[in-house]
């Protein structure tokens, strides 16, 4: 368990694009995608929220899909993204990276015990 | 290592797969059995790996998922159900025909109490813009009930409130943008 919990907002507003990152390096099963995310420290992260993320994704054009059968029970469903996916990923991470370098700067500001007055 | 399965447990992943699949009616066919399956095999591999209490317990509430398959599926703006039309259709037509059927009857029983050897054609105009004219034919005592069906009126009203509990009037907008391209939207 990680030792700070992620917010669950802050989470699903990029979770799409982790989504797609590791789909992108390795195509996956739901719930091997699910272990990956946990595997990463994101453990919060429920089946429930990655399941229907991976259906929009599928709808959306940016995952394909392919049925692999499974010696454990029935065929398991891989995604793996499509071009689009991959323009997808581009550019949510560019946009990512852009955010998260004016909030950490922002962020990353010491902070004085009051907040000085405005002019 | 991984769990072996009873039949018990299969049993207990059946009955979140099938109360999911009951909430993902408004889907279509082919798009509702996909999830339900990869529903079913994710479930049947995590109970494996985790114990299957664990893995119903990490999969949440089946409203929740199935809201956010139908979220996934028409995009999160206000959508139509046919599942709410459909229950309202035939609540109603159950309810509405018992009625319409009591009615009916109880204007023979009236005429048949008022006097037990009547013979003649009885006509009743029905309950008023509900229900379409009741004919009641007595011969000695013994009578024959025709008519009394929902009236025209009644049909429309019907049609006009299935239409209203379903909001049925968003569906051309959700098959237009499931039709479109995302980008397009």
């Amino acid at each position: 368990m990680a030792d700070h919990p992620h917010d669950p907002q802050l989470l699903k507003g990029v979770l799409s694009l982790l989504l797609l990152a590791l789909l992108a390096q390795r195509e996956s099963y739901g719930y091997e995608i699910v272990r990956r995310l946990h595997a990463t420290g994101l453990d919060g992260v429920l089946e429930g929220t990655v399941y229907p993320a991976l259906s929009r994704l599928e709808r959306e054009g940016c995952l394909t899909t392919r049925l692999v059968a499974s010696t454990s029970g029935p065929a398991r469903k891989y995604y793996r993204p499509t071009a689009a996916g991959y323009a997808a990923l581009a550019a949510g991470t560019d946009s990512w990276m852009t955010l998260a370098e004016i909030v950490n700067s922002e962020l990353s500001q010491p902070i004085p015990d009051e907040p000085s007055k405005g002019a | 290592m991984a769990n072996t399965l009873t039949w018990i447990d299969r049993l207990r992943i059946e009955r979140v797969v099938w109360t999911l699949d009951q909430r993902l009616y408004d889907i279509p066919h082919g798009a509702r059995i996909a999830h339900r399956r990869e529903v079913r095999q994710n479930l049947l591999s995590a109970a494996q790996e985790v114990g299957t209490t664990a893995a119903l317990r990490n999969i949440g509430s089946t409203a929740q998922l199935a809201a956010a398959y139908l979220a996934a599926e028409f995009g999160d703006r206000p959508r139509h159900s046919w599942t709410a039309a459909g229950l309202w259709a035939a609540t109603s037509m159950l309810v509405v025909t018992a009625v319409l059927a009591d009615a009916a009857k109880g204007f023979a029983t009236g005429i048949s109490a008022a006097n037990p050897h009547t013979t003649g054609t009885y006509h009743w105009g029905g309950l008023s813009l509900l229900q379409g004219g009741v004919t009641v034919k007595a011969l000695g005592g013994h009578t024959t009930v025709s008519g009394g069906g929902l009236s025209v009126a009644g049909w429309a009203l019907w049609i006009v409130i299935a239409v209203i509990v379903g909001r049925l009037w968003r569906a051309p907008g959700t098959w237009r943008r499931r039709a479109q391209p995302i980008a397009a939207r």
